[in-house]
Formats: C-alpha cells, structure tokens, sequence
C-alpha cells in the first residue's frame, strides 16, 4: 500500500511541472477570457460587467460581422479538408513507395512550412499584384488578359486568393505526417499483398490507408482547427479586406482588442473560437471512432 | 590530494567575502544622471526620425545630468504595444508618443496620463492655447503637440500642363474639366490606396466638410450633431460620383498608401490627398508640384479654406512615472525642438510659434503653412477625433463607400444607427 501511495506521489511530482506550464499558459487565459467577456472594457479605464451581452452583440450585430468571419473560417477549414489533406496523402503514398529522390522531395515539399508567414504573405502580394504581378503578367503573355484580376481587392477573388497561399504552405506539413505514418506499414504486410497480386491502389486502399487512420484523423484535427485559427497570413495578404470578405474570427478579434478597444468582446471572440476548435476535435474523434 | 583543493576552495569562499568591501569608499561620487524612458513612431523609416535625434541630442547637451532611453515602434503595432503597456504601469515608459483627440482621451479618462497644466506655464508665450484644444480634457491639458498636419491636395504640375492646365482647380467645376482633360491624356487624375480606409476618409473628409462647413462637422465628430445629415449624405454621393467617372486608379483596392505614394511621385497619378506629412518628401522628388486643398463645391456650405487637420501628433507622460514632473519638462522642450526641425524637414507643420530663421524651410511645405495660417476652420481627421469603437465603425463604412456598396443615404443611416 505504501509503496503504491509512494509510486503515486512521485509520478504526480514528475507530472507537477508539466501540469503547471500547461495550467499556466494554456488553462489560465482561457479562464482570463472568459471572465473578461464578462465586461465591458476599454483595456485602460474601469471594467462593467455586462454578463452575455457581448455573446448576444456577437452573434446579433451586423456591425460586427462575426457570423461572416465564422462563415470564412468554416469554410477555408472545409476546403483545408478537401483539397490540402487529399493532395498531401497523394504526395505521401508516392513517396512512401521510395521513389528516386524521396528525400530532396521531401525537403522541397516541406519547406513552405518553414518559412515565415509574414515572407509567404509578403511573397504572395506580390504574385497578386494586378500591375506586375506573376499571375497577371502571365495570364497576360498567354493571351488571357480578361482573366487578369485585382486578386486580393476584389470581392469575388480574394478569399479564394488568401486560400491559395494558405494550402500551399501547410500541404508539406500534413504530407509530412501521413509519410510517417505510410513508413510505419510493416513490409511483411505489403508484401503479403504483392504475393496475393494486389495492384499499388489495392495495397494503399486496404492496408495502407486503415493502417494511418490515427495520423489521418491527427491531420484532419490540425487542419481544421488550424483554419479555424488561421490570422498571419490573412493578416498580412489583407487584413480581413476587401470590405470584410476575407474577415475570420481571429482578424475580428485582433480588430476588437487593439483597434476598437473593445476588451470584452474580443475576449467573447476568443472564447468562441476555444469552443469552436475544442468542438470540432471532439466531433472528428467521434466521426472516426465510429467508422471504426 | 584533498588538501590542495580544501585550500583552493577557502581561498574562494574568503575572495566571494572580500570582494564587495571593494565597491565601499573611495572612487569619486555615485552617478546622479536620470533617465527618462520614450516611446515613439519615429522608426528608421519615418521621415521625422531626425527631428527626433537632433532633439533627443540637444536636450541631453542642454541637461548633461537627464539621459533618455528611447524606442521607436512602426506605426500600428505602437497602438497595439502602448495599449498593453497601459495596463501595468510599471511597462509604461515614462515620455510616450499618442496622437491627439480621443486616443489621448482614453488615457486622459484612466488616469493613465499625466496633467501637463502646470508643465506648460513657461511655455505659454511660445505655444498658442488653441493647439491645445485637442489634448485637452476636463479643462486639462495631458500631452504636448509636436506638429499640425492638414489633409492636403498634391498635384503634379507637369502632368497637368500637359492636360492643359496651369493652376490647381479651385472649384468642382473646374476638377471635373480637369479630371477629364487628364482622362483623355490616359493620365489617371487621382492616386488612392482603397485598402485602406484612412486613405479613403483623406478624400471624403475634405468633401464633407466642403458641403456642411467645420462647424457642423466638428459637431458630428464630437457626437453633439446626428449623423443622419443630408450634406453629408450628398458628400458620399459625390465621391462615389468621381469614382463612378473613372477619376480614381482602377487597381486602387490592391495598392497600399505607400505604393500610392511612390506611383504620385512616379508620375502615374496627377493628384494624390493624403496628410500633409508628405510634404518634404514630394517637395524633395524630381518633378514640379504644388500643394493645395480640396476645390469648393456648388452648393456647398464651405469656402475654400476650410481644412481636415489640426495638432494630432503628441508626447504625453506617465502619470505613474516617478520622475513625471521632470519629464512633462522635457516633453515640452523635446516638442518644442521636434515640431521647429520637423517643420525646417518639411515633415509637419508648425504649431509652436515660428521664432526662427525659416529660410530652409522648403517651398512647398511653406505653401501648406500658409494654407493652414489662412484657414477658415479646423475639423480634426476623424479617427482620431472620435474614440477608437466608433471611429472605427465609421472607417468601416467609408470603406464600404469607396467600394460602393452603400450610397451616401445608406452611409447616413448605418452610422445614425451604430453611432447616433
């Protein structure tokens, strides 16, 4: 009894740091947010407790906007899911193979995900500049000028054109992930599958995609709440603009705190976003418990 | 083999005892220079960095015993570091930057700043009491103006000789020839950065106040009018009007203010509005320009003089500073020496009494000086009269009105909605 007392105490005592860090900087602002969403606040001068009306105004007020933010994250997280988790499982099924150069592929395909946002951001205004941009300037040369857009001012582009970036930059990451997990396949497995002449769509179909479905579903979990969190490159390709059609909930909230001076509801903003993130985790986990 | 360690350790142990008597007696007295901490825009980047340094060296020459520690922050994360500053007193330094009107209201409302009443005494034969009004709350002044700058138009007199013209227009009227014999030349007549809603409010501002008049205006801005004003409905509908006409770049929506700027300079555009904060730097650019303000409109409530602008550039002080007195005093002085070299700089305009020899000044910031010495009435650029929620909200809907998707009825009736 006492050594399993002892065990406990000291597991608990290994565990107490971690949990400190992790009650710190994670538990505490939550907590801090969710009680400043409580007021209404300038950040400098006294604090007045409103109670939910800041919830109320968030999704009440077409001032606001903040059901139009949601609308954009929900749907760069719905197309984060389409198009960047299927593109980075097709890079890693190839690679995974070994083919010639799978490692200088590798780095390639990885680097956008080490490079700063702020550098990719800055990159991609350029590339979307409507006078010498790339994108024009080609569409130009091949003789497709009524294609030329001014990509990120115009409503009707320019949230597909923040959504370019953003893919390209996180497709390395995921791909990376899934290539773990491709690795991983024991080889007795898929040459089990050669002997009984399976085709390399059957191996990846029957055994190796069952065999990632925990990475597949860490993937979809990152790609979704990362979306839902996405602000530095929004931020620096357009800042929520054109008139609030590239605006997501971390724009909105950033807007609320430092530039309205509204305390209180970027802190409902923040709160929300928790909610939203925590939900879609729970949601996946389900969704994927079930199908197993 | 013990010993020789045992040794070396005491020997250690009694040089830790010893060693802090050598810091007792002797050696000459204990430094009794204070140091006043800054916050600032003036970035490497920013044309008044060297108004900044020629100041800070002056002061410090004039008071051997006062060194100040000072930092530069870009424009729009300043507002986002001094506001988090603001909440532990202990971050705030003690001389920091703010820009006039409600920004400073907000910290004058908190108690966050400093009362400079008292400060300003011995300067008041050489800072007229009007260019305190915007930093004045509850009868109190908390900041020292550094510079006046207006919403100016710049034109580009080549480009315009070449439409045909030989004077800046005076009237709407004689704009729309303008606009149009520019148009007909393939001269893009007005330079404008749609991204960005401060840019936006540099045209519609002149517009507004040309149709209502500064009385009206500033009684809206302050919340003493409504919104819900006919002439500032028909000032939307003449901006929209100009943009409907193609007098504005079409790829304004995608250019930042700078790059608005250096296509100005470039020639691209006939005109760029924008603060007259550019002045030097236009002046200084190869070409031949002038400097005016937005032409008179039929109908309009305002004559030509009438200008957006006012002191908004300010040093304030921590009122949790321990040295606050001091540094109100050296606020003053390093105002005082900032607005004369950014003035000779051609980065502002002067709102300290010019005593000096202005001799360098140069010729097109001297133009915009007189504009501002002839002018009628003074409305303040409205995000920064109004405090940071509505102003916002109003720069919301002045983008809104550049992209056209509201006219000025629906601007006039969103913002009597939102702001009153």
């Amino acid at each position: 009894m006492n050594k399993l007392y002892n065990n406990r105490l000291r597991t608990l005592l290994m565990l107490l740091p971690a949990l400190i860090l992790f009650c710190g900087v994670l538990i505490a602002p939550i907590l801090t947010s969710v009680y400043f969403s409580a007021f209404d606040w300038n950040g400098i001068g006294a604090r007045t407790f409103v109670g939910f009306s800041n919830y109320k105004e968030l999704f009440t007020s077409d001032s606001i906007g903040f059901l139009k933010a949601l609308g954009n994250a929900l749907l760069l997280a719905a197309l984060s899911v389409a198009i960047q988790i299927p593109l980075a499982l097709g890079m890693a099924l190839v690679l995974g193979k070994g083919i010639k150069g799978e490692r200088l592929f590798l780095a390639i395909f990885f680097m956008p995900v080490l490079i700063s946002s702020v550098v990719i951001g800055q990159l991609w205004v350029k590339v979307y500049n409507p006078e010498y941009g790339i994108l024009n300037v080609l569409l130009r040369a091949v003789g497709l000028e009524n294609w030329t857009r001014i990509w990120l001012g115009d409503v009707n582009t320019a949230l597909g054109a923040v959504l370019v970036p953003m893919l390209w930059q996180y497709v390395g990451y995921h791909m990376l992930l899934l290539y773990a997990g491709v690795k991983a396949v024991p080889t007795e497995l898929r040459e089990a599958a050669i002997v009984d002449g399976a085709s390399d769509a059957q191996i990846n179909r029957y055994i190796v995609l069952p065999y990632i479905r925990p990475i597949l579903r860490t993937s979809v979990i990152f790609a979704i709440t990362g979306s839902l969190k996405s602000f530095d490159l929004i931020y620096v390709l357009t800042n929520g603009g054109p008139f609030h059609t590239t605006e997501v909930p971390s724009t909105l909230m950033i807007n609320m705190l430092f530039l309205r001076n509204r305390y209180g509801m970027g802190s409902a903003i923040a709160v929300m976003m928790i909610v939203l993130c925590f939900g879609f985790a729970l949601l996946i986990h389900a969704v994927f418990r079930e199908e197993d | 083999m013990r010993n020789p360690l045992r040794r070396a350790l005491c020997l250690a142990l009694a040089l830790c005892m010893v060693l802090p008597l050598c810091a007792c007696g002797g050696g000459g007295a204990k430094s009794a220079k204070t140091t006043l901490t800054m916050w600032c825009i003036a970035t490497e980047s920013d044309p008044n960095r060297p108004a900044y340094e020629q100041a800070i060296r002056e002061y410090e020459e004039a008071h051997p015993d006062i060194k100040i520690e000072w930092e530069a922050f870009e424009n729009n994360s300043y507002k986002t570091k001094i506001k988090a500053a603001v909440r532990d007193p202990e971050t705030l330094p003690d001389i920091f930057f703010t820009w006039s009107g409600a920004f400073l209201g907000d910290f004058a409302d908190a108690g966050v700043a400093y009362c400079m009443d008292e400060a300003y005494r011995p300067y008041a034969e050489e800072l007229p009491e009007v260019m305190l009004q915007s930093s004045t709350f509850g009868g109190k002044n908390y900041a020292v103006p550094l510079t006046v700058n207006i919403v100016t138009l710049f034109a580009n007199m080549d480009l315009l000789a070449e439409a045909g013209w030989d004077h800046v227009p005076e009237t709407y009227e004689e704009l729309s020839a303008c606009c149009g014999a520019l148009l007909a030349k393939d001269i893009i007549p007005f330079g404008i950065s749609g991204a960005e809603a401060w840019c936006v409010s540099e045209y519609l501002e002149p517009i507004i106040e040309k149709t209502i008049g500064y009385e009206a205006m500033n009684d809206i801005f302050a919340g003493r009018a409504s919104w819900n004003d006919p002439g500032v409905a028909a000032a939307v509908d003449t901006l929209q009007e100009m943009i409907g006409k193609g007098w504005f770049d079409p790829h304004a929506m995608a250019l930042g203010n700078d790059e608005v700027k250096a296509d100005f300079i470039a020639g691209k555009t006939a005109f760029y509005q924008n603060g007259s904060w550019n002045t030097g730097e236009i002046n200084d650019a190869e070409g031949n320009y002038a400097a005016a303000l937005f032409p008179v409109l039929d109908g309009g409530k305002a004559g030509y003089s009438q200008v957006i602008g006012g002191p908004n550039a300010e040093l304030a002080v921590s009122a949790s500073s321990p040295n606050a007195a001091l540094a109100a005093d050296a606020a003053f002085e390093l105002g005082r020496a900032i607005c004369r070299y950014g003035y000779l700089a051609g980065t502002g305009l002067p709102a300290w009494t010019v005593d000096y020899d202005t001799s360098e000044v140069k010729p097109l910031v001297a133009d915009v000086a007189r504009l501002v010495a002839e002018s009628e009435g003074m409305v303040l650029f409205g995000d920064n009269a109004m405090s940071a929620d509505p102003a916002n909200t109003y720069l919301d809907y002045v983008s809104r009105v550049y992209g056209c998707q509201i006219d000025g009825a629906g601007f006039v009736a969103g913002l009597t909605k939102d702001l009153g």
